[in-house]
């Protein structure tokens, strides 16, 4: 076990530097730069001194070098962290990130937990009503939900329940409000957790659907199961039947998924970020990638690819804890 | 007429092909069919969409001159896009021919043979018509003409607008009996932006998911054929391919170049082909060892022909069926591009960018504007996805018993 981790983490290496050599060649061999973008093309200056500004820019950054050697000093830099200064904010990325990924992470984080609670009760109640109203009908309105573009669902909530149109139940845009830095803690997680609401249905509605078919689908096959029928044939009653009998030994394909649904999750958050004008990791990677902000791009790309790949890790590492039959030994 | 009866009887024996049997199957559910129904009249708006909706008259007479501005004013791309689908009818046609006509095993030949010809055909012609049909730009205002008696005898398109045609005394109008769905922040039609729009997301679809399956079945052929070594390479890229996050990686890529349909189309192809490549090489996997193929092999066969005509037609079942759900996914993520703002340029209509007008730039939220589009990209997806499951369902006889 400890050497399938210790294999799997140094083959994360080059997966890590081939995401990273992808990003960097095509954000660099793009035609622009993030100073023509910043300054407008001339504008008030005219061309001769404009062009001499944007060279001056461009060794300013390191932008002149061939891209192999701004590749390699680069990578140079991120090995003891340093991610660079973003070129919109002069700040340093890696401040930057503290700010906005734990926002995200919050975000996505109350929607994973609401979505696995939601689903594994609803996807075992459909497998155990099998073929019954509750089955077809929450099979037909989570299919519905699953196909709702998140841009619809958010400007139609934003619509009519943050504002004239119908009830100002909600705010529309941002984390806290303008004064929540004045109020004692409750009253600011109150207020944080309301700002959070609407993004979270956002975010939520999309998921139920996927896991609450896999939740069903993998009940169904235990379900059938000869040791099912043997339970049954012993006279257990149907609870404990379906929780420790059927339930326990579907809930394998459930922890797969939590795998792979966060970092989708986190990808998927850039729309949400951007209707709901919340500060984290997709709003920053929009903004970055609109204004050329190199240094943040990359280190966007390595954060997600990173998380990912440790998604993946410990999906397979929480597979083979809970199923006793899978073993790593063989495997690559 | 004995020569009839012989000929029936032969069919019979035939039996039911592969093909025949996953459609029976797909048409045993209603839904199933209305989506695809649906799906087909999507099409066919997306096709005649300069008739259903046009701010030319199809007929006007000037000054006692009768003229047709509608038929004059098509171009290029409107008159490939009904030689495409003159084309797709015939292959249809051509297809269910076959299947009276043609000995089951032979089917595939004569199949591929016109399809060959019938692309050939498409290309040159399509090519004919870009160079022969010059874009031209009709902005008489013909509306202005009936009113002001200059012509008379107008027949308009039922939805007479232009997507293009903007109007600043009217907008951001909500539905009215004039507009019908109505009108943007420019004063164009929603319904007729709507109709054009159409035509975006149905092509993003299916070129995009045409090129992500076209490098998937390669990549995935390659892998599961030879594996060792190159299978443990390839298998890398793919991980490397699926650790980026697809959607971060798509607007990078879509902001840093020119925005235009054709590279959306491309940049969607080239990300998301890793399922489709994974599933194939699981396929290939497990038919790598089976008799026909090492029948094949040992018949010293270019493995070109090893790949794509033995083992392939074995193994795309499921490839298909993920393609289905792949134009859904693509038309999704370009109506998210166009929403953000990377999708193709004005006045090209797109059902994204049409939706992020739902709150205009005042704050004014504008209930038609959001509710329509966005119902129309939920319809569409809905519909793929419905026509994916059913499609899963019918291809895959395991799960048949299953459900």
């Amino acid at each position: 076990m400890t050497d399938y981790i210790i294999r799997r983490l140094l083959l994360m290496i080059p997966t890590l530097l081939g995401i990273t050599i992808m990003v960097f060649t095509i954000s660099r061999i793009a035609p622009g730069d993030p100073f023509s973008i910043a300054m407008g093309p001339g504008g008030q200056l005219d061309a001769e001194r404009f062009a001499d500004i944007r060279e001056q820019q461009k060794k300013l950054h390191g932008l002149d070098k061939p891209l192999p050697v701004q590749y390699l000093i680069w990578l140079k830099r991120v090995a003891t962290l340093n991610f660079g200064d973003s070129i919109k904010h002069h700040r340093p990325v890696i401040e930057l990130i503290k700010e906005r990924l734990p926002i995200t992470l919050t975000l996505n984080l109350i929607a994973f937990v609401i979505i696995y609670t939601v689903s594994i009760p609803m996807g075992v109640l459909a497998a155990v009503r099998h073929k019954k109203l509750f089955d077809r009908l929450s099979s037909v309105i989570l299919f519905m939900l699953w196909s709702l573009p998140v841009m619809l669902v958010g400007q139609l909530l934003i619509g009519y329940l943050c504002g004239p149109a119908f009830k100002n139940w909600f705010p529309p845009a941002g984390l806290s409000s303008n004064y929540a830095d004045t109020l004692p803690f409750f009253s600011w997680l109150g207020d944080r957790l309301w700002h959070l609401v609407l993004p979270v249905i956002c975010l939520t509605y999309s998921g139920f659907a996927y896991l609450t078919k896999q939740v069903r689908a993998g009940m169904l096959e235990s379900l059938r199961a000869d040791y099912v029928r043997t339970a049954r044939a012993k006279g257990l009653s149907n609870t404990i039947v379906i929780f420790r009998h059927a339930f326990r030994n579907s809930i394998i394909p459930i922890i797969t998924i939590m795998a792979t649904l966060l970092p989708a999750m986190l990808g998927g958050s850039v729309i949400i970020e951007r209707i709901f004008s919340i500060p984290g990791m997709g709003m920053l990677a929009f903004e970055a990638v609109t204004t050329r902000d190199y240094n943040v791009v990359m280190a966007v790309a390595t954060i997600a690819g990173l998380m990912n790949l440790i998604g993946l890790l410990l999906g397979d590492i929480a597979y083979a804890a809970v199923d006793p039959r899978v073993s790593f030994e063989s495997k690559v | 007429m004995i020569n009839m009866t012989d000929k029936k009887a032969e069919q019979k024996n035939w039996g039911v092909s592969y093909g025949q049997m996953v459609k029976n199957e797909f048409m045993k559910n209603k839904l199933n069919i209305i989506s695809l129904f649906f799906i087909i009249v999507l099409f066919l708006l997306a096709i005649f969409a300069p008739f259903i909706a046009n701010d030319k008259p199809y007929v006007i007479r000037i000054e006692g001159k009768l003229s047709f501005p509608l038929f004059s004013s098509l171009t290029a791309n409107d008159y490939v896009i009904l030689l495409a689908a003159c084309i797709g009818l015939c292959q249809l046609l051509l297809m269910r021919r076959n299947q009276r006509t043609i000995e089951p095993t032979m089917r595939g030949h004569v199949l591929r043979r016109q399809l060959s010809i019938n692309a050939a055909i498409f290309i040159i012609c399509s090519v004919m018509l870009y160079i022969f049909i010059p874009s031209k730009l009709d902005a008489t205002d013909y509306k202005g003409m009936i009113s002001s008696n200059r012509a008379s005898d107008a027949v308009f398109a039922p939805i007479p607008y232009g997507y293009a045609r903007t109007d600043l005394r009217k907008r951001e109008q909500p539905p009215s009996r004039e507009h019908w769905l109505g009108t943007d922040d420019v004063g164009s039609d929603v319904l007729c932006r709507l109709i054009y729009g159409s035509r975006i997301s149905l092509s993003v679809g299916f070129v995009a998911v045409g090129i992500s399956s076209l490098i998937g079945i390669i990549i995935g052929a390659v892998l599961g054929y030879f594996g060792g070594k190159v299978d443990f390479i390839g298998m890398r890229f793919i991980e490397i391919m699926m650790a980026i996050p697809v959607f971060f990686l798509i607007i990078t890529i879509v902001a840093y170049w020119e925005r235009s349909l054709f590279n959306i189309m491309v940049i969607i192809g080239l990300t998301t082909w890793t399922g489709d490549a994974r599933f194939i090489r699981a396929e290939f996997f497990k038919l790598r060892n089976q008799d026909f193929i090492q029948a094949a092999v040992s018949l010293g066969l270019p493995i070109r022909s090893i790949l794509f005509r033995h083992m392939l037609p074995n193994g795309i079942a499921p490839v298909l069926v993920n393609a289905t759900f792949g134009v859904a996914g693509a038309i999704f993520i370009e109506a998210a591009l166009s929403f953000l703002g990377f999708g193709v340029a004005p006045p090209t209509p797109s059902w994204g960018q049409m939706l992020s007008l739902g709150v205009s730039t005042t704050g004014r939220f504008l209930w038609w504007l959001t509710l329509f589009p966005g119902l129309a990209i939920f319809v569409t997806v809905l519909a793929y996805n419905l026509v994916g499951e059913g499609l899963r369902d019918a291809v895959d006889p395991r799960l048949r018993k299953a459900a």
